[in-house]
């Protein structure tokens, strides 16, 4: 059976090492992955009108974060199912509840030490999602703390 | 200059023809309408004297005729005509005696009715057919309208067109001035500048965008001339120096020597400090020769696939030769599954003298603290990265490390001439690859080496 994993990330590098550390512990079995950018719905009806996750996804989609997703994807071929990226609007327990049953999630993975910078109109999930008593998983890495401020590609690297 | 003009000569044609367009149009339509409209007013009183002279009795007569007194305005040279016509062949002696012209006559004859111009004098008649005969009921008259009104009306339009014109020139002028007066002001910017002042900017104008991205633009490019520059004055210093500084050790140990009479071996020691600083000249000025053919001859090497991962642990194996005090360690983790995305086409030479170049720097800045390489693969790249924990660049001194001869304030304690990462940034760049460089003073550099995937 192949299970379904969802992974917050803030479309930084740095947060996509949830997802490698996740698919190295699950390399012997088949997992599907989603990862979930949480950001406030806009309040304006033409933005509703025309509101499209695909287009906002690909606005906040850094060329690193791209390489970076395809360098993991290359790595874990055999392993990784499925892939996708989805928007989750809510605000509250029910509202990631409702996601997380739509999605058919498993299980929820969760950085351990590493804190979601999320962009403009986002914000942290964690807190949320650890309150909605899911089954989820924590992973920690070794952070550069001195590292630049900067979304740069090796931060994926040890 | 003569651009501008071309704009304002282009542009005051333009607006003269439409203006010229909208004032014969208008013109035009109105004196057809005016024509139409007078006809009208003559028929309205035909057919007043047609009723009034055949259809109505005593009474009517007479409220016809106050009617027309006062409802129907009199008309300059307005004449009414009623006259009686036995036959056709009386039309020419009818027309004489009334001054009508016979080609009208001829006209509502035919048709029973019709509208003549003849100069500025205007008929409109019918012809009405009775049991004695038939009589033409004509009125003529002047149309004032047209001949006072339409006039006007052409002075108004010749004079507003003249006037509207003058002013189109005057400010296709003054704008045509304020639109090029910002890039007159670049050009004589941009021409005071040279190498004596190129540390000078033009100044941003914020309220248009568009000469405001052109002085952008310059600036960048101002910034970039001044960086190379920069470079090349850097390149010049340090060149003498590092030509220098053998040169003068070995110019002392020789001076020193000859001072007095020496001992077989202290000549020997002599020749042989006088050795090391010759072979340091020597492999400064190889290697700086390397440089130069890397930098051209990019179609003479031979390319081949290679796989990056062998190609990784080869470096490897050199470092353990060259420092066997290395600290190197291989991260393979986020190597591909697919082996074919970690083949490049390249030369295995130059790409393993530029990894080892990179090892050396980063174990040598590092005092063999732990070097982590790691090798991973996108889709159409392959990612190398190296991670020291050495001493850093400092950040203003980043945009200068690829220069020949070039080093950092902070290695004055290593050995070293500068000249290896020019080097591999060459190597990198032949291979259409990328170098990206980040650093934190005394945490260590991160070297990233992006090449592109062989194509199979």
């Amino acid at each position: 059976m192949v299970n379904k994993i969802l992974i917050p990330i803030d479309f930084r590098v740095e947060s996509l090492n949830t997802l490698k550390y996740c698919l190295e512990e699950r390399k012997q079995e088949k997992s599907s992955v989603l990862l979930m950018y949480s950001a406030y719905s806009s309040d304006s009806i033409t933005e509703l009108l025309f509101y499209k996750p695909a287009k906002i996804i690909e606005a906040l989609v850094s060329s690193n974060f791209n390489d970076a997703i395809n360098i993991i994807k290359n790595t874990y071929e055999s392993s990784l199912h499925s892939f996708g990226i989805e928007l989750f609007h809510g605000l509250n327990r029910n509202a990631f509840l409702n996601f997380y049953e739509a999605n058919e999630i498993d299980l929820v993975y969760l950085p351990k030490d590493y804190c979601l910078k999320p962009y403009k109109n986002g914000f942290d999930p964690i807190p949320l999602i650890k309150k909605s008593k899911v089954q989820f998983k924590e992973v920690a890495w070794t952070r550069d703390h001195d590292a630049t401020n900067k979304d740069e590609l090796n931060q994926l690297f040890k | 200059m003569r651009s501008i003009r071309k704009i304002s000569i282009q542009l005051i044609i333009s607006i003269s023809l439409i203006l010229i367009f909208l004032g014969s149009s208008v013109y035009y339509y109105l004196s057809n309408y005016s024509y139409a409209d007078f006809y009208k007013r003559l028929e309205a009183r035909v057919s007043v004297a047609e009723k009034y002279h055949f259809e109505s009795n005593q009474k009517d007569a007479q409220v016809l005729k106050n009617i027309r007194d006062e409802h129907l305005e009199l008309l300059s040279d307005e004449k009414e005509y009623v006259l009686y016509c036995p036959n056709v062949n009386s039309l020419k002696q009818l027309a004489d005696t009334n001054s009508l012209p016979i080609n009208f006559l001829n006209l509502v004859n035919s048709q029973q009715f019709a509208n003549f111009q003849k100069d500025d004098i205007f008929y409109h008649g019918i012809k009405r057919e009775t049991p004695k005969g038939f009589y033409f009921i004509i009125v003529s008259a002047k149309n004032y309208y047209n001949t006072h009104h339409l006039i006007l009306l052409k002075k108004v339009l010749f004079a507003g067109g003249f006037i509207s014109i003058l002013i189109i020139i005057y400010f296709t002028y003054l704008f045509s001035n304020n639109f090029f007066e910002p890039i007159n002001k670049i050009i004589t910017k941009v021409n005071s500048i040279s190498t004596n002042n190129i540390h000078s900017r033009l100044d941003e104008n914020k309220n248009t965008v568009e000469i405001n991205r052109l002085t952008t633009t310059f600036n960048n490019l101002l910034n970039r001339i001044e960086i190379a520059i920069e470079t090349n004055k850097n390149f010049i210093s340090n060149a003498s120096h590092e030509f220098g500084t053998p040169l003068t050790a070995i110019i002392g140990e020789a001076d020193v020597a000859l001072l007095k009479d020496r001992t077989q071996d202290e000549y020997k020691e002599t020749l042989q400090k006088i050795l090391t600083q010759s072979e340091r000249l020597n492999k400064i000025s190889q290697s700086l020769l390397s440089l130069a053919q890397i930098g051209y001859k990019d179609n003479k090497l031979n390319y081949e696939i290679i796989r990056t991962d062998e190609l990784v642990m080869q470096a490897n194996e050199i470092m353990n030769q060259l420092i066997p005090k290395n600290n190197i360690k291989i991260d393979f983790d986020l190597l591909p599954e697919n082996p074919k995305k970690l083949k490049i086409l390249g030369n295995k030479e130059l790409i393993l003298l530029a990894i080892t170049n990179i090892l050396t720097n980063a174990c040598k800045y590092s005092s063999n603290k732990p070097v982590v390489v790691s090798l991973a693969s996108t889709n159409n790249e392959i990612v190398m990265v190296f991670k020291d924990q050495g001493i850093g660049i400092p950040e203003s001194e980043l945009p200068f490390i690829f220069e020949p001869f070039y080093r950092a304030s902070n290695t004055a304690a290593y050995d070293g001439y500068g000249i290896g990462l020019p080097l591999t940034q060459n190597i990198i760049k032949i291979h259409k690859g990328e170098l990206i460089i980040s650093s934190v003073l005394h945490k260590g550099v991160t070297i990233q080496v992006k090449l592109p995937v062989a194509t199979l």
